[in-house]
């Protein structure tokens, strides 16, 4: 029989999974500024 | 430089020692010295890894490179996100959550003393003379500035630094690290500013000229392991070059080791992971704005003054042929670069675009045989990237601004060698004299020899700074020496937080690990640095996982041999 999660668990899954999605959300608009800047300006 | 600005920068020193004094208050215990009773909030501890890591090489060289190279050096930070993730959700609750001073302390707890012992010897090792280096670099760079000797621009940054480390321990390292952080914004803020509203130019047509000369190029998607910055260097040899560094070096543990709780010690690393990347990118496209500002703004022909006036004392006519021919030239390249900026009509600017390349090259032709010139001269090679943004804001940069930013200098300096001191500290103590030669004593006693050996490493790292010309060879060799074994010692703390791997296991793969990587970088030197990090952690786990598979299935053939001896 599989064993559920205990909630304190769950909590820091989901808050790791938030934090992840929020860290990668602001490399990705840093990098969409470095893309913006090399299209607009470098090529 | 002008006095008010040299009473600004005597003010900062004054206050950064008389704040640390204050803090030693709260330091009566080895646990307070060393991890400040693991008592400081998240973004105490976020700021000072920020600014440990941000020296002040970083500061000047940095922004050098954008102006001489471009943006691309961004990939270089690519990984770091990735890596403070990972080290949240694997090592940093080990390390917290253990207890212990020193990263190399949790070894002995998982494996055994030898491994412990031989990972702080590198650490004391490499980070003792890289120590040396972060005074030197920045030491060298100033007294070229103003014109001092040498050993005052080192005691300068050195003295202060040791006095505050050594009387307040981490707590006042981490706290002096959150006002030198705000302060270094503060110097690079005011930069922008001035470039702003004195650049003849409009943002969009600066980034014009600056596209022009490729230094917006960002990416380059090259899987090419000669190349350290390209987009894969960045993001895989980057990660583990990260992992390295934030989850190993003593120097950035004892940093989140101090952290009020391990979600503390997690959010200081995030901080890390939010901003890393977006004040990079600021530092270097500062670079960039310089680099267009002196397309209109004559800059000096060699920005090291020393080198100046060395050749213009041995070789001056050469050199004022060189600097007629540099002025000439320069005229032209601010005509062409004015008409890349105003250029509407396609055509127009393609015809101006290559006009003014051509300037560009030719100005970068005269640049290099000034160059040559000054090596020629004073027999040392002519790191001119360094001098860039010193000589801007001394000469570009309002009286008092200046000022600051000699102070936002140092500020970065003191930082990063308040760190690796404490750490180095740290790890003398607690891995080697409490460990192997005075187990049981008091925590006064420790807290004493503590505070001395904060002194010992404060002073040899002046004594290689101040002799860093003369080293210069054997500072190179140690420093490449260390980068031998960043890879591989991370591969060790990969090993501790496998289950049933042994302790052989991990010794036998990191010496493996540091061959292999010694065997790439003198056979085959033309592999970029970053990817020498994958190579010894990979290195390291494979023959860690085999040795200890050995190991653990010798242990359960002894013992069911033992089992069948004991049923007969």
């Amino acid at each position: 029989m599989s064993q559920e999660p205990t909630p304190t668990r769950a909590e820091a899954r989901a808050k790791f999974r938030r934090t992840l999605v929020q860290v990668l959300l602001v490399q990705l608009i840093a990098i969409a500024a470095l893309a913006f800047l090399q299209i607009r300006y470098g090529l | 430089m002008h006095w008010i600005n040299w009473v600004i920068v005597v003010v900062y020193v004054l206050y950064v020692v008389i704040d640390g004094v204050r803090r030693s208050k709260d330091t009566d215990s080895l646990a307070g010295f060393f991890v400040a009773n693991k008592s400081l909030s998240w973004w105490v501890v976020g700021l000072s890894v920020m600014a440990t890591q941000l020296s002040a090489i970083t500061m000047i060289g940095t922004p050098g490179q954008g102006a001489t190279d471009g943006i691309r050096f961004i990939q270089f930070y690519f990984g770091l996100p990735i890596a403070m993730v990972i080290l949240g959700v694997t090592l940093v609750p080990f390390l917290h959550g253990s207890g212990v001073y020193t990263a190399y302390e949790f070894l002995e707890r998982r494996f055994d003393a030898k491994t412990r012992s031989l990972t702080a010897f590198l650490f004391l090792l490499s980070r003792g003379m890289s120590a040396g280096t972060i005074i030197a670099a920045p030491g060298v760079v100033l007294s070229a500035i103003f014109g001092i000797p040498l050993v005052w621009a080192v005691a300068l940054i050195g003295l202060p630094t040791v006095l505050y480390t050594m009387l307040g321990g981490v707590q006042a390292v981490a706290w002096a690290d959150v006002k030198q952080m705000f302060l270094i914004m503060f110097a690079f803020l005011a930069i922008v500013i001035v470039l702003i509203v004195q650049m003849p130019v409009s943002p969009d047509e600066a980034l014009r000229i600056a596209g022009a000369t490729g230094r917006l190029q960002a990416f380059d998607f090259s899987f090419d392991l000669t190349e350290t910055y390209t987009f894969w260097g960045g993001i895989i040899g980057g990660t583990f070059l990260m992992l390295s560094y934030f989850g190993t070096d003593q120097s950035q543990v004892q940093r989140y080791l101090s952290a009020r709780s391990v979600d503390q010690a997690r959010s200081s690393l995030l901080m890390s992971a939010y901003w890393k990347i977006p004040l990079q990118l600021l530092v270097l496209l500062v670079g960039v704005g310089v680099f267009v500002y002196y397309q209109f703004v004559r800059p000096p022909l060699l920005y090291n003054p020393a080198h100046e006036a060395a050749v213009v004392d041995v070789r001056g006519e050469d050199y004022a042929v060189l600097q007629g021919r540099y002025e000439e030239v320069f005229t032209l390249r601010s005509n062409a670069a004015l008409e890349v900026a105003d250029a509407t009509d396609q055509a127009v600017g393609s015809t101006a675009m290559q006009s003014f390349l051509q300037r560009e090259a030719e100005i970068e032709g005269i640049r290099v045989e000034a160059l040559a010139m000054a090596e020629e001269v004073t027999g040392e090679p002519s790191r001119d990237v360094n001098y860039i943004i010193p000589r801007f804001a001394l000469s570009e940069l309002p009286i008092g601004l200046a000022g600051l930013f000699i102070a936002g200098v140092l500020a970065a300096a003191m930082s990063s060698i308040s760190a690796e001191l404490n750490s180095l500290a740290t790890t003398s103590i607690i891995d080697f004299y409490r460990r192997w030669v005075k187990p049981e004593a008091t925590d006064a006693h420790y807290l004493l020899v503590s505070k001395g050996a904060t002194a010992f490493w404060g002073i040899f790292a002046c004594v290689v700074a101040t002799y860093a010309a003369t080293l210069g060879s054997l500072i190179e060799v140690v420093n490449r020496f260390g980068s031998f074994f960043y890879g591989s010692i991370l591969g060790v703390f990969i090993l501790a937080m496998i289950p049933r791997t042994t302790g052989r296991g991990s010794f036998f793969g990191l010496i493996a690990g540091m061959s292999l990587v010694a065997f790439v970088n003198f056979r085959i030197p033309e592999v970029a640095f970053l990817w020498h990090n994958v190579i010894g952690a990979v290195t390291v786990v494979m023959v860690g996982l085999l040795l200890s598979a050995t190991d653990t299935k010798g242990a359960v053939e002894g013992r069911s041999t033992r089992g069948a001896n004991a049923a007969g």
